[in-house]
């Protein structure tokens, strides 16, 4: 049984996925704020965020090589685990219902995935 | 050169914030910072934003609550509702502010040093406000040397204990290469497990055995309580926990990390429950003499000023220990897979 997680960790957990490789605080941030548009997301929520994920065990961090345009500073990269992308997945699963559910009994006014 | 300048951050205003910053975090979010960097106020705007979530983020990530709530009661008997209050936030910043590493020796040794001084302070003081009274029994001017003269003593006897710390300290860090092969990592985890499961159990039978002398010393059933269950905790705690063989490096060292800062909370705690019988002796011996206090001034004095040290010594040891996990996290978090040729 996962913890099912909260929209904001939805949305981290998905910019993380999206990002792959390249999953770090700027690159989340911006992932986060294009995902959760027209909302603005503050940095630093998305950094407790991530630092609430890790203690839960569904990401994992680990720092890289200090870089010249971060002035000589690491960047910490993250990562989805096994738990984190399982949690994901029930939350898609969930929101999929969602949709369906919305798009039947609004019929024209709910948006409906493609397909 | 000019432009490269103006695309940094002015020294004065990064070290104000790279000083808000808790250092668990500080990498990544003053790298982070920079990297967005456009103006120096659009610089202090976002860190004005960022940094209280981050503070916020790590007191949750170091809340300690049994040390904490341990930690609380003891201030609240010494010192009372108000010290308690005024104290506990001070605690829970202290822990989201802890460095990453041990303590360096010119700080730790700085701090034997105020300490004992502050001690001296302590007793001059109550020298100058008790000297008048010097007639009454035990107040004489030869028991005021000998107490200037173990104030004295205090503070290369407290430097010496810090820096046996540091010593020890020094041993004990292993030196971590920048790449590890995932067997090696294995190794290292598997190795800190039994480590792990020997002092669990040796601490836990300690533990039991301080609480069975405690039932014969008459000492707070909570206390003996409290005990007990560190006892049980450490027993369960000491079955070895089985990590899957298909788990990939990077999943291998964040269950490591979780397991060295789990243990980092658990022997802080523990560090401060060793220290509160003796803590609660004193107190009892205070509160007795606090009434009598008009017979035996001296004694209740020196009470004060070893509960004083004995808190100093519990603080060093956990800062000590503490920050050596943290060594260690920190060295997990750069090193790199070692991949073998195929």
């Amino acid at each position: 049984m996962t913890d099912s997680l909260g929209q904001f960790e939805q949305i981290v957990l998905t910019a993380i996925l999206a990002l792959d490789d390249n999953a770090y605080g700027v690159t989340i941030h911006a992932k986060v704020e294009d995902l959760s548009r027209p909302k603005k997301a503050a940095r630093g929520a998305v950094y407790a965020t991530l630092d609430r994920m890790e203690d839960k065990g569904l990401i994992s961090s680990w720092l890289s090589e200090p870089t010249k345009e971060r002035g000589g500073r690491s960047r910490r990269h993250y990562r989805i685990e096994k738990s984190g992308a399982k949690a994901l997945r029930e939350s898609a699963r969930t929101a999929q219902r969602l949709i369906e559910t919305i798009a039947q009994n609004l019929g024209g006014l709910a948006w409906k995935p493609p397909g | 050169m000019e432009a490269a300048r103006l695309s940094e951050p002015p020294d004065w205003l990064e070290r104000i914030v790279l000083v808000a910053i808790p250092p668990a975090a500080r990498e990544g979010v003053a790298g982070d910072l920079w990297e967005t960097y456009c103006s120096p106020r659009q610089y202090a705007a976002e860190a004005l934003r960022t940094v209280p979530f981050v503070i916020a983020s790590q007191v949750r990530r170091n809340l300690n609550l049994p040390a904490i709530l341990l930690q609380a009661a003891l201030i609240f008997i010494f010192l009372g509702g108000t010290a308690t209050l005024l104290l506990l936030p001070a605690l829970l910043l202290r822990g989201a502010y802890q460095e990453v590493a041990r303590p360096c020796p010119q700080r730790a040794i700085r701090e034997a040093i105020l300490m004992s001084s502050g001690v001296m302070a302590l007793l001059l003081l109550i020298m100058a406000i008790w000297f008048p009274l010097a007639g009454r029994p035990g107040l004489d001017h030869f028991t005021w040397l000998n107490l200037f003269l173990l104030g004295l003593l205090l503070s290369p006897l407290l430097c010496l204990f810090r820096a046996g710390l540091i010593l020890q300290g020094d041993r004990c860090t292993p030196a971590c290469p920048d790449e590890l092969k995932k067997e090696e990592l294995t190794r290292g985890y598997r190795d800190f497990q039994h480590a792990l499961l020997v002092r669990n159990l040796l601490e836990a039978s300690a533990l039991t055995a301080a609480a069975i002398a405690g039932v014969f010393f008459a000492w707070n059933v909570l206390l003996v309580g409290l005990f007990l269950l560190a006892a049980l905790y450490l027993f369960v705690d000491a079955v070895p926990r089985a990590f899957p063989a298909e788990e990939d490096f990077v999943s291998l060292r964040a269950r490591y990390q979780q397991d060295l800062t789990r243990q980092k909370q658990l022997r802080r705690f523990l560090c401060w429950l060793w220290f509160s019988p003796v803590l609660m002796a004193l107190h009892t011996r205070l509160m007795a003499e606090h009434v009598l206090q008009a017979e035996r001034p001296i004694t209740a004095m020196l009470d004060c000023v070893a509960a004083v040290i004995l808190c100093f010594l519990a603080a060093a040891l956990t800062s000590e220990y503490g920050g050596r996990i943290q060594e260690n996290i920190g060295l997990l978090d750069r090193v790199r897979e070692k991949i073998s040729p195929a």
